[in-house]
């Protein structure tokens, strides 16, 4: 089980610095620019040359490059055997062994899926290690982001771990009592009610006096809300978002380009 | 208006206050999924709960907030999933809103029906972002397939529909077993709880 909240990881970096949301913006558009874009080398250049120098720069290289193996290697491997093996339409054989021939056009296309969905997580990654989620929610909301919804996720990041630890204490109460959960599947299928039962109805207990509370905290007014925390935006990250949509535009247009 | 309205009743204090709840019960049973090996992922009962008891928009809402948690906490790859989520909500709530949620066949047929929506959403998904392959298993079926001459889309296409309505038919009994073991004055505090309590004579 995680037993960590979230990625976050406190450095004091240009990166750590920089507004929440000028970071979320940069992560869409390198993905969409990955997924967009032409070239074969084009996703694994945004990786290589883009993220994994900012990761660095954030100071969080070694997490970056870590969990992002962690991650994806699995994913990866799974992934070049299955298209090398059986892309259709593949029809230059590399080699073959046995029955199988690995082709070139699987190997490419596989190499070209790998490195885009690399540049899609890890950009993910990076800015969930450099920005707190709780920042970056308060951000949105400031933005305009309903606050029901900053609710809801803040709330969430809350519950989860607390849920996290009463599973475990149900487990071991459970497996003291005997349950068996390793056994054959037709044991495990039955273990799952007995751990899954007073887990939730434990949680669903709580929410109607965990309703009552906020709503006599004024859950509900509609007026504006103020908030303790300032973020700050500078006028250079704005105009870092002005250009991240122009690459996005250009990314489309080359994409769209017969 | 009339929609916009219809969906602002559903959103009620206890509605919002059960939906991270939910997420939780999504996360935390998936993770029990997987200490247990069980073959399926069982990661979406919490969306279910919320589609039957508060409305579709709060069903579609919480599956794709809880993709976005997934992504947060445990693995970014859940991110570009988060339609396959709004759709199980989407879909369950509407199930439960024309009462299949008041008997447990009405469940089977509602677990079948999100299983045909999650297996047609996740498709081009599947397709466009990570060329039919996945992490999961069941890319051996799509490989498979593949081989014996099917063209991509039809065999991630297949794959989805035989893989998904185990899991999302078991999502649903559990879901329905959970409602069931709630009270009735429990449940009337949802804006939806005229879905699963006996309709009135």
């Amino acid at each position: 089980m995680v037993e960590r909240l979230s990625f976050y990881l406190e450095r004091n970096s240009p990166l750590h610095r920089l507004n929440p949301t000028t970071k979320l913006v940069v992560a869409f558009t390198l993905i969409l620019v990955a997924f967009l874009g032409r070239g074969l080398f084009l996703p694994s250049l945004i990786f290589l040359l883009i993220l994994a120098p900012l990761s660095f720069l954030g100071q969080v290289g070694r997490e970056f490059l870590r969990t992002t193996l962690n991650l994806l290697l699995p994913l990866f491997a799974f992934l070049f055997v299955m298209q090398s093996l059986f892309y259709p339409g593949g029809k230059t054989v590399l080699f073959g062994f046995w029955i199988f021939a690995v082709k070139l056009e699987g190997v490419r296309f596989a190499f070209l899926t790998a490195t885009r969905v690399l540049v899609m997580v890890s950009s993910f990654l990076l800015l969930l290690l450099t920005t707190h989620p709780g920042v970056l929610l308060l951000d949105l909301t400031q933005r305009g982001l309903p606050a029901s919804v900053a609710y809801i996720l803040a709330s969430t990041l809350q519950i989860i771990p607390q849920m996290q630890a009463k599973a475990a204490t149900i487990l071991d109460a459970q497996r003291s009592r005997g349950l068996d959960t390793s056994g054959s599947l037709g044991r495990r299928i039955r273990a799952l009610l007995p751990l899954v039962g007073p887990l939730v109805f434990g949680s669903l207990v709580d929410v109607e006096e965990r309703a009552i509370a906020i709503e006599a905290r004024g859950f509900r007014s509609s007026r504006p809300k103020t908030s303790l925390v300032e973020i700050e935006d500078r006028p250079l990250e704005r105009a870092l978002r002005w250009l991240c949509l122009l690459a996005f535009i250009l990314a489309l247009g080359s994409h769209l380009w017969p | 208006m009339k929609l916009v309205d219809s969906i602002k009743k559903d959103f009620n204090t206890m509605t919002l206050v059960l939906i991270p709840v939910a997420i939780a019960i999504n996360v935390v049973i998936g993770q029990i999924v997987v200490l247990l090996r069980l073959p399926v992922y069982l990661d979406s009962i919490g969306t279910v709960l919320v589609g039957a008891i508060c409305g579709p928009w709060a069903g579609a809402l919480t599956g794709t907030l809880s993709n976005i948690i997934w992504g947060l906490l445990i693995d970014p790859n859940a991110f570009p999933w988060f339609p396959v989520a709004l759709f199980i909500g989407f879909v369950s709530g509407w199930c439960a809103h024309f009462g299949l949620f008041r008997t447990w066949w009405g469940v089977v047929i509602t677990g079948f029906l999100v299983a045909i929506t999650a297996a047609l959403v996740s498709t081009p998904i599947a397709v466009y972002l990570y060329g039919g392959i996945t992490a999961s298993g069941s890319s051996f079926i799509t490989a498979f397939l593949l081989q014996t001459g099917r063209d991509l889309v039809s065999a991630v296409l297949s794959t989805n529909f035989l893989v998904e309505p185990v899991d999302k038919i078991a999502t649903a009994l559990l879901a329905y077993a959970i409602i069931r073991g709630l009270s009735r004055r429990y449940l009337m505090r949802f804006p939806r709880a005229e879905n699963v309590t006996p309709k009135k004579a």
